[in-house]
């Protein structure tokens, strides 16, 4: 009944998170930008955005300029939350990737280092007065999501054991259209239960950060105004 | 003290000056009051706005929000993404100077992000609270006209977002809604209808503007001994100058003008001004309204073509350069009718800096040696433009135009210049008045950083090559131990230096111009 | 909004200027003043002649390096110059002289 149960909640989170994040992109991409707009001094060459790109995404460089600790709790937090991520690919392969198997232990130990990323820039929240101010009610409970998230994982591998075995079976039951028999073990319906919340809002809250950084016009925008016009087509339309 | 805030440090004031980015305790309320004045319905509707609040006003400005968002990609991500990371909220020079929570960035997106959130987003049509999001209501109206009217776009926060979110594009994007209901500020659209009328924000007309030209060729041919022109309206020169119109009329941009006359003139190339299009300024982008700062750019275009010129030179001018920069090819381009083979268009430091790179200019320091400089850079030229061929030109080229004509020149703290450059305290239409109080508090961060290089350095003035930083900084520095003449043009410099060929160099010259 | 000369009233706007330029009178230009804080002399109305004469031919206040040159013509070097006016109007020869002499405000970057 509950395996049924989770069962649908998954494939109903699948589905909002992929189309609604579809959406969301493609409204971003249709969007188009009027002006040129990099946050100057910016890279002169398509290559040299890919460049930029690529340090904000793998390094957080604006942040690192902007703030050590916000750049260092969310660093952990995101390095930490991609390795465990990756680890999990585990419960969908068989047999697992070799490279999954490789990155095993280091993910185990990352969930601390998320864990931890998380608390600091929760604990920011309350104690900086001036992120206090910004905060709102979501901006709390979006931590408390990740961190339940985090600790009922590792409650699960480091204190109450569950049956992994039968969890990969439930989740490559999934893959086929089966729906399998998930063990009835509370901290893994927890976690279960708010990654498919979690999945589920993506689409619709702060968590398109992700697909907005890549359409940040101030980012991915060639500085080569004078070589090159760039017209929107609204704009186009006023010259008619 | 404050845990597990990096910047706690900053805090612990060291002696009278501080930090230049020391970070204040908040003040909630504390510049809510502060309202610039109204645009009269006389400035408003020559730039196709309602004279007045409209009835409907709730309604159009909500639609207005899903247009600029259908239309404009970077409002529309930016009022997605941001995730109150907290990053921006020491950034800002009016936040570090007023201490009002509404002046860090993040927060003054909110003020818009909180109405779009509750008219075009799921979470805050049906859990409002949840997400801080919440009506349009005539107090968050107002709000809006009192907070996007205390950002000075000069995207500083922009640089330190690790998604790159620019309050600019939001505090423009209000603006442009704020003057779609009728809600517009008199500073700025009065001046835009002036641009449109005459053709700059001074009002200056053709018969005023040529008699003030041939009034400075007076006074330089009385300096150098030589004719040195100012053309007005010459067709077939090789050289279209646009520069503001503040260089016709206050000090010091007016030195910086006799300084583009005289790099001019000893490069040998034939240029002009235009009565036309006699300003640089376009205030078109302060108010985020992209058909009045493209109607502005064509009278440059028209000028181009009516004189029959082949290069576009621009003067000292900070968002004018952003605007020519970054937008003049989309806005009023191609400029396929001018010669190819130089930048379109071009900064007067860039032409300036390359006929020195030629040699063609003879300079005598020593005429500057009664200054020891720094260099303020404009915020628009420094985060919303280049110059030269490489990014960070735009840093590099006034420096070594300053250090070729300046025996004695320091930099300020590196986390205010280049990149990093703090506001004057009066760009993106706020130089007005009413808002003196505003930036005077804006400005501190900078003054601040001057101190420093005062005490370290015994600096005593400081050259900018935007026309709003020149008059912001003669208007604040009194206020900071400075006299209102310690902010002087970077041309000004090169005009005191320079030595044309065939000029009297007696030693009195440099002091008859004082 | 308006000054109180005499009796009559004059239009001005939130910052002082007054709303139609031939309302100007010598006696408004005082009570501006008086507003203003600037106790007007000799070298003042100088200053505010040559401001009106210079509207006249030209419908716009001159640039103050022009408005300094007549100035040092007439009063000589020690005060043609750009503190002297700024002794004479603390708020600036441009804004505050232009605005005791009936002129528009001059608007822009400066």
């Amino acid at each position: 009944m509950l395996s049924t149960l989770y069962a649908l909640l998954f494939y109903t989170a699948s589905v909002l998170m992929v189309v609604g994040l579809a959406l969301k992109i493609r409204k971003y991409a249709r969007t188009p930008a009027p002006l040129k707009i990099p946050t100057t001094p910016a890279p002169t060459t398509r290559g040299g955005v890919v460049l930029r790109m690529a340090r904000e995404v793998v390094f957080f460089e604006s942040l690192f300029k902007s703030n050590k600790w916000i750049w260092l709790f969310g660093y952990l937090f995101h390095v930490g939350l991609l390795l465990v991520l990756l680890r999990h690919f585990r419960y969908f392969t068989n047999p697992v990737w070799w490279w999954v198997e490789l990155i095993q232990p280091f993910g185990v130990y990352a969930s601390f280092a998320m864990v931890a990323g998380l608390a600091g820039l929760w604990a920011r929240r309350f104690l900086v007065e001036r992120i206090r101010y910004i905060s709102s009610p979501s901006d709390h409970l979006m931590l408390a999501l990740l961190l339940a998230i985090g600790l009922s994982g590792m409650t699960m591998k480091f204190a109450a054991q569950t049956d992994i075995v039968a969890v990969k079976v439930f989740f490559l039951g999934l893959m086929r259209f089966q729906i399998n028999e998930l063990p009835m073990h509370l901290p893994l319906l927890v976690h279960l239960g708010l990654v498919a919340i979690l999945m589920i809002i993506f689409p619709i809250s702060k968590l398109l950060h992700v697909p907005g950084l890549f359409f940040s016009p101030s980012r991915n925008q060639v500085d080569n105004s004078r070589d090159k016009r760039h017209l929107a087509p609204w704009a186009a339309e006023l010259e008619k | 003290m404050v845990p597990l805030d990096d910047d706690s440090k900053k805090n612990d004031v060291r002696g009278p000056t501080g930090h230049p980015l020391e970070i204040p305790r908040l003040a909630c309320g504390a510049m809510a009051d502060l309202e610039s004045y109204h645009a009269k319905p006389a400035h408003n509707e020559p730039l196709g706005f309602p004279g007045e609040l409209i009835d409907d006003w709730k309604e159009v400005a909500i639609a207005k929000i899903g247009e600029l968002a259908s239309k404009n990609r970077a409002f529309q991500v930016y009022l997605d993404a941001c995730v109150k990371c907290g990053a921006c909220t020491d950034k800002c020079h009016y936040f570090l100077g007023t201490g009002d929570p509404k002046n860090m960035p993040v927060a003054r997106q909110d003020l818009l992000r909180s109405v779009y959130r509750r008219y075009y987003t799921f979470a805050g049509k049906n859990f409002p609270w949840l997400v801080g999001a919440r009506d349009l209501t005539r107090e968050v109206l107002d709000e809006w006209y009192n907070y996007y009217h205390q950002c000075s776009q000069c995207r500083r926060c922009s640089v330190f977002c690790p998604y790159g979110i620019d309050t600019a594009e939001i505090s423009m994007a209000a603006r442009e809604i704020l003057d779609t209901v009728g809600q517009g500020q008199k500073y700025c659209n009065e001046i835009i209808a002036k641009v449109k009328d005459v053709g700059n924000n001074l009002g200056l007309n053709p018969k005023a503007l040529r008699a003030t030209l041939e009034d400075l060729e007076e006074d330089l041919e009385e300096e150098t001994g030589i004719s040195v022109r100012l053309p007005l309206d010459e067709k077939g020169a090789d050289i279209l100058l646009i520069t503001p119109s503040a260089d016709f009329f206050a000090e010091p941009h007016i030195e910086g003008l006799l300084g583009y006359a005289k790099v001019f003139h000893a490069a040998g190339v034939s240029w002009t001004i235009s009565s036309y299009a006699s300003e640089a300024a376009n205030f078109g982008m302060f108010i985020g309204s992209y058909e009045n700062m493209r109607e502005v750019s064509l009278r440059i275009r028209k000028a181009a073509q009516d004189l029959g010129v082949k290069r576009i030179v621009f003067g000292e001018c900070g968002h004018a350069w952003r605007v020519a920069y970054s937008f003049l090819n989309t806005l009023a381009g191609p400029f396929d009718f001018l010669d190819q083979n130089y930048p379109i268009p071009q900064h007067i430091l860039e032409f300036t800096h390359a006929e020195i790179e030629k040699g063609t200019l003879n300079f005598d320091k020593s005429r500057n040696d009664e200054y020891r400089m720094t260099y303020h850079d404009s915020c628009n030229v420094a985060r919303g433009s280049r110059m030269g061929d490489k990014p960070g030109g735009q840093f590099e080229i006034p420096r070594a135009v300053l250090k070729a004509v300046c025996n004695n020149y320091f930099d300020m703290d590196r986390d205010t210049i280049k990149e990093s450059t703090v506001c004057c305290g009066g760009g993106g239409g706020l130089l007005t008045d009413e808002l003196m109080d505003l930036r005077t508090k804006g400005a501190s961060p900078r003054m601040k950083a001057l101190q420093q290089v005062t005490e370290d350095h015994g600096v005593t003035h400081m050259a900018a090559i935007c026309a709003i930083c020149k008059t912001q900084f003669s208007k604040v520095m009194p206020k900071f131990g400075y006299e209102m003449d310690s902010v002087l043009s970077v041309h000004q410099l090169v005009s005191n230096a320079i030595i044309l060929d065939g000029q009297q160099t007696a030693d009195d010259t440099s002091e008859a111009e004082e | 909004m308006s000054y109180d000369v005499n009796g009559t009233s004059v239009e001005h706007d939130e910052e002082g200027y007054i709303t139609n330029l031939a309302d100007w009178t010598e006696d408004l230009a005082n009570v501006i003043a008086k507003a203003e804080e600037v106790d007007m002399n000799e070298e003042h109305w100088e200053v505010v002649n040559f401001l009106r004469s210079y509207y006249e031919e030209y419908q716009i206040a001159p640039a103050v390096r022009v408005l300094i040159k007549a100035v040092k013509k007439t009063m000589g070097p020690e005060k043609g110059n750009n503190k002297y006016m700024y002794e004479l109007f603390p708020y600036g020869p441009a804004k505050q002289a232009c605005k005791i002499a009936g002129l528009p405000k001059p608007t822009g970057c400066v």
